[in-house]
């Protein structure tokens, strides 16, 4: 359907619209959670909260900014890993220091790095656009995944283990224990970066990364440089995940592998499909609603489950490209564009 | 001299599995996540030969073929309604890949499978012995190999296709069926996967993982390669597998897939076109 620049113009306000009021409403309900939910349950959802972090850090990198990472996972296992070598108390030389803030800090630092490096090799050749990033990023998630199971530093195959919970003190103190807290500081981290993404997306630099996924010749044109802006998005995208992965292992206790290569990179691939790649409320959303209904499924379906959340990927990647969330939040007229 | 076979050996097969890769993905612009599953599926249709107490070579036969046909399913079921989106082809066919692999776990257990080898003994190379198996895998390689490169520049149909790549609107309006030869490609990218992990079947211990592990190398072996040609696959699964065992060989195979993997990023960021380029075609 053709729609007039006005009626478009309305519609995509009404999306904004649509999106935050699902945020807020969501938001308020996680909120309201506590006074319901018995702790066991709490405790799952703090850990769900990172999943949802992550899977709104892939889809600004990838719905918004057009930057298709097949290996988000990498950065939120570098975080998850950073946090547990300082909470551990195991950074080489300073083993005194075992503050989380560190370890955040070093989470932070060593994503940004990582990743601001991967976005200088490829960026700046117009030709590692789309799949082939794709492809790369996949490869990155293979060498670091091997990379953790080989390194005896990082507890080999088997990961780290022990890792303490979350501590508030500046170098490491009591371990904070009481599922209610620590519910309410989890979902607060995630309210506040999921909402400075979406501030972020509607910003002018937002604007800029449309322009730069839909038309990136006539946006070079227009001055914008590109591949600089390419990077800064990938390296926001990768701190988010690492923020998201250190947070993780606070509540997990635990660094593995698994959290950081091709597995977690395909789940949180999923979840952003199901949920809606062009929004970052959206996707969080998705993958809080396929972990919760894995829990609820996996009872039922056993070995079928993995078959049934196959199908339900594919289906929704031919039929529904907006994602589930996403195809409510553009609206049905929105159905049969692009 | 054992170690130079070893790795013609590896990048015969990593050339075929590219091969495929590259063929759907040059005609169709399909980037096809499943190949790899489909390649573990071609090495379990010998498990089941063996299982109906058929011989070994039987279950080979037929695994291109089984692929093939599995190939063509997939195309009409999924891959045909998401030609047009280059990066949901990714997403499709790799959700498909889960799909397969897992509905290969619920039939035949998680656990690894082995296959006897059907010419067990050892004949002499250049001095040395080396199994006989592994020369057969290498003959088969290069028929095969041979086979898709006299169907793509000696046939008739070999001509449409590349009239295909080359411009595929074109092509159409003068009155080719893009449909059905989309069609026939995949279904022939497939069976060549099949036919790739039914002759590795009985080298390599077999379990529901097999397939990813050469995914990603072929991948690799194409953008390393190039797209231009049907031939790139070649030049970049050389380069990848020549690295692979030669650190294998005199480092480790822990390190081997890291380090391949990294020079393989270094060459795509080098030669953007792929070594092998003359080619003008971009992604």
């Amino acid at each position: 359907m053709k729609l007039s620049t006005s009626a478009k113009l309305r519609q995509a306000t009404l999306a904004r619209d649509r999106e935050l009021s699902l945020g807020l409403v969501a938001t308020a309900v996680l909120a309201l959670l506590p006074a319901l939910a018995p702790d066991w349950q709490l405790s799952e959802l703090a850990r769900y909260f990172s999943y949802m972090m992550l899977a709104a850090s892939l889809a600004w990198v990838w719905g918004h900014c057009g930057l298709l990472c097949l290996g988000q996972a990498v950065f939120f296992g570098i975080g998850a890993y950073a946090m547990s070598v300082v909470s551990l108390a195991k950074l080489p030389m300073l083993p005194q220091l075992q503050s989380m803030w560190l370890g955040l800090l070093l989470a932070v630092a060593l994503t940004g790095a990582f990743a601001w490096f991967l976005g200088l090799l490829f960026f700046s050749s117009a030709r590692l656009g789309g799949a082939f990033f794709g492809i790369v990023t996949l490869a990155v998630a293979f060498i670091v995944e091997r990379l953790a199971i080989n390194w005896s530093f990082l507890g080999g195959l088997n990961g780290l283990m022990g890792v303490p919970a979350m501590r508030f003190g500046l170098n490491g103190g009591e371990e904070q224990f009481d599922g209610v807290i620590v519910y309410y500081v989890a979902l607060l981290l995630t309210v506040a970066l999921i909402g400075l993404l979406l501030r972020i997306t509607r910003s002018e630099w937002g604007r800029v990364m449309t322009a730069v996924r839909n038309q990136p010749l006539r946006a070079e044109a227009l001055g914008i440089d590109v591949a600089r802006e390419k990077n800064r998005a990938f390296v926001l995208g990768a701190v988010i995940a690492s923020v998201a992965g250190a947070f993780f292992v606070t509540q997990f206790n635990f660094a593995s592998p698994p959290l950081i290569g091709f597995a977690l990179s395909a789940e949180a691939l999923i979840w952003v499909a199901v949920g809606g790649r062009t929004s970052v409320v959206a996707a969080a959303l998705g993958a809080l609603l396929v972990r919760l209904l894995e829990g609820w499924l996996t009872d039922q379906l056993g070995d079928y489950w993995l078959l049934a959340l196959g199908s339900l990927f594919v289906v929704v990647v031919v039929a529904l490209p907006r994602g589930v969330l996403g195809q409510w939040i553009a609206g049905r007229t929105a159905l049969r564009q692009e | 001299m054992t170690i130079l076979l070893d790795a013609a050996n590896y990048v015969l097969i990593l050339t075929l599995v590219a091969l495929g890769l590259a063929i759907v993905f040059g005609l169709m612009n399909v980037i096809n996540m499943a190949h790899g599953e489909l390649m573990m599926i071609g090495a379990y249709v010998v498990v089941s030969a063996r299982q109906a107490d058929l011989p070994v070579w039987i279950g080979m036969a037929a695994a291109p073929l089984v692929v093939a046909a599995l190939g063509m399913v997939i195309e009409e079921l999924v891959v045909r309604r998401v030609y047009t989106r280059l990066l949901d082809t990714i997403l499709a066919t790799w959700g498909l890949s889960m799909i397969l692999k897992q509905a290969i776990v619920l039939g035949f257990g998680p656990g690894s499978w082995s296959v006897p080898n059907p010419l067990p003994t050892l004949v002499t190379v250049f001095g040395e012995p080396y199994p006989l198996y592994r020369l057969f895998i290498m003959l088969v390689a290069v028929l095969a190999l041979a086979l898709t490169f006299a169907l793509f520049f000696a046939t008739d149909w070999g001509l449409t296709a590349r009239s295909v790549i080359a411009n595929r609107p074109m092509a159409a309006c003068l009155g080719i069926d893009t449909r059905s030869l989309d069609r026939a490609t995949f279904a022939y990218g497939a069976g060549l996967a099949g036919l790739a992990g039914a002759v590795m079947a009985p080298i390599v211990s077999l379990d529901p993982q097999f397939g990813a592990g050469f995914l990603v190398p072929a991948f690799l072996s194409i953008l390393v390669g190039g797209l231009g040609s049907v031939a790139a696959p070649l030049a970049g699964a050389t380069a990848l597998g020549v690295t692979d065992t030669l650190v294998s060989a005199f480092h480790s195979p822990v390190w081997a897939q890291g380090v391949v993997f990294s020079v393989a990023i270094i060459l795509i960021r080098v030669f953007p076109r792929g070594i092998a380029a003359r080619g003008q075609r971009g992604v």
